[in-house]
């Protein structure tokens, strides 16, 4: 399968990436792992005249702890990278493990958080842990930067609020407050290089390991045109003491959030029975971590 | 436009001019002659063109040649030293590991880059390790015993 001709941009510092944006803007795609644009360009979804690697453009790989109130996880973070940080496995869990499951070993060392969330899949496995840890995407173009929460970035099957002529440079995440656990769940019909039937990402945090759910989110994908959060079953969940016949009626109230739809990997009917029983287990082990978190 | 790269390959060194829509795969295969990587979904789906770059494992097929300047590229041709197999390849032909091999060299990449992070690996380890390569003919079973029959061979032999 042959790619189709291009002219090859390396640029070695973020202004010459924008400058270059700015003037190829649509005609222009950008490069990082590759993982999905080599296979649009190869089944000639995409056909850019300009590809510019960011691969040369210093610090976009890296995870910057900011105290104990965010981590800013730089957008050409591999998924390897992701799935491989204590950092995030102890703290921000639903992206370490959502970032586990992406593709497959070869795929996940390639493959960037920037390119996952840029794409705006509504199946992709990093924004529903993105939105559960309320990240706020930073796109940085040659006339300025703005930082948009990632629960407002999506805007259908891979479009977004961000414009041709934008690079997003890094995501911040939320450090979770005290006695919060999260989860992600990806369904699919097999563990390995597989797209989601659903995922969900959850985090829930307690007033203390017996008390009352002080704050919850829930989002979830392949389930919309764009990945969801689903906000009344949140506001239900608040204040509430946790239970499996609450997680349930999350779950019931979730359902009605999505509009799934019906494709080769599943129907819509099994995705909605899906969607319901995740939201509840993935709720259900966000619980027991919150129970169990240290400080 | 070509560009020129510089790269490590089996441990040579390699100076020449590439169009950027070339693949690594194509590069190695169609313009190195290094056929033991193998061409087969194209899409990163099946693993068979795996290669380690900078010691890891990525689907080459899905790599601009461009994209290794100044990397390292070790493929199955560079595994055996002075006609001896590694001993993975050598695993893999005891315990029967082979049937077609069309998915043999990126399943003993994978398993090698696995073997120099993680020298004593769980069963699930490699599991996870080669379930991005595809093998069609049924084999992981003893795929998966050629592995850890390698990794005792190698951790017993850095020992004595």
């Amino acid at each position: 399968m042959l790619l189709p001709t291009f002219q090859y941009h390396e640029p070695s510092t973020l202004e010459e990436t924008l400058h270059l944006l700015s003037e190829h803007g649509g005609n222009a795609r950008v490069l990082a792992g590759g993982t999905d644009l080599l296979v649009r360009m190869k089944l000639k979804i995409d056909k850019p005249s300009h590809v510019i690697s960011i691969s040369k453009v210093p610090g976009m790989d890296s995870i910057i702890p900011r105290e104990n109130h965010s981590v800013t996880v730089g957008a050409g973070c591999t998924a390897a990278t992701l799935a491989a940080s204590e950092k995030l496995m102890d703290r921000f869990l639903p992206l370490a493990s959502a970032a586990s499951r992406l593709g497959a070993p070869m795929i996940r060392n390639r493959a960037t958080i920037g390119g996952n969330i840029m794409n705006a899949r509504p199946a992709a496995d990093l924004p529903p842990a993105c939105m559960v840890l309320n990240a706020t995407a930073k796109l940085k173009s040659s006339a300025g930067e703005r930082e948009v929460p990632i629960n407002e970035f999506f805007k259908g099957p891979g479009e977004s609020i961000a414009e041709s002529n934008e690079l997003l440079v890094s995501l911040n995440m939320e450090t979770p407050p005290p006695w919060s656990g999260g989860s992600y769940i990806k369904l699919g019909s097999r563990k390995t290089l597989e797209i989601s039937m659903v995922n969900v990402a959850t985090l829930l945090t307690l007033a203390a390991a017996d008390g009352p759910i002080v704050d919850v989110r829930i989002a979830l994908g392949a389930v919309a045109a764009t990945p969801v959060r689903a906000y009344a079953a949140e506001e239900m969940l608040i204040g509430q003491f946790p239970s499996e016949a609450i997680f349930h009626e999350a779950g019931q109230i979730g359902v009605g959030l999505c509009s799934p739809i019906t494709d080769h990997r599943g129907t819509m009917e099994y995705r909605c029975m899906m969607i319901e029983v995740l939201i509840k287990r993935s709720l259900g082990q966000a619980f027991e971590r919150a129970q169990s978190w240290k400080p | 436009m070509k560009t020129i790269i510089r790269l490590t390959i089996n441990g040579e060194s390699y100076e020449t001019a590439v169009d950027p829509n070339r693949t690594l795969l194509q590069f190695l295969r169609e313009d190195l002659g290094l056929t033991g990587a193998k061409h087969g979904c194209g899409l990163g789906d099946c693993g068979a063109c795996t290669v380690l770059l900078n010691g890891k494992p990525v689907n080459s097929c899905l790599v601009l040649a461009v994209q290794t300047n100044e990397g390292e590229v070790l493929t199955i041709e560079g595994l055996a030293e002075n006609g001896k197999l590694h001993p993975l390849q050598q695993s893999f032909v005891d315990k029967g590991a082979i049937q077609c091999g069309f998915c043999t060299p990126g399943m003993i990449l994978s398993a090698k880059a696995l073997l120099d992070l993680n020298p004593k690996p769980s069963e699930q380890d490699i599991r996870t390790a080669i379930s991005g390569n595809l093998c069609r003919c049924t084999g992981y079973q003893k795929i998966v015993e050629a592995v850890q029959d390698a990794a005792e061979t190698i951790t017993s032999t850095e020992v004595s």
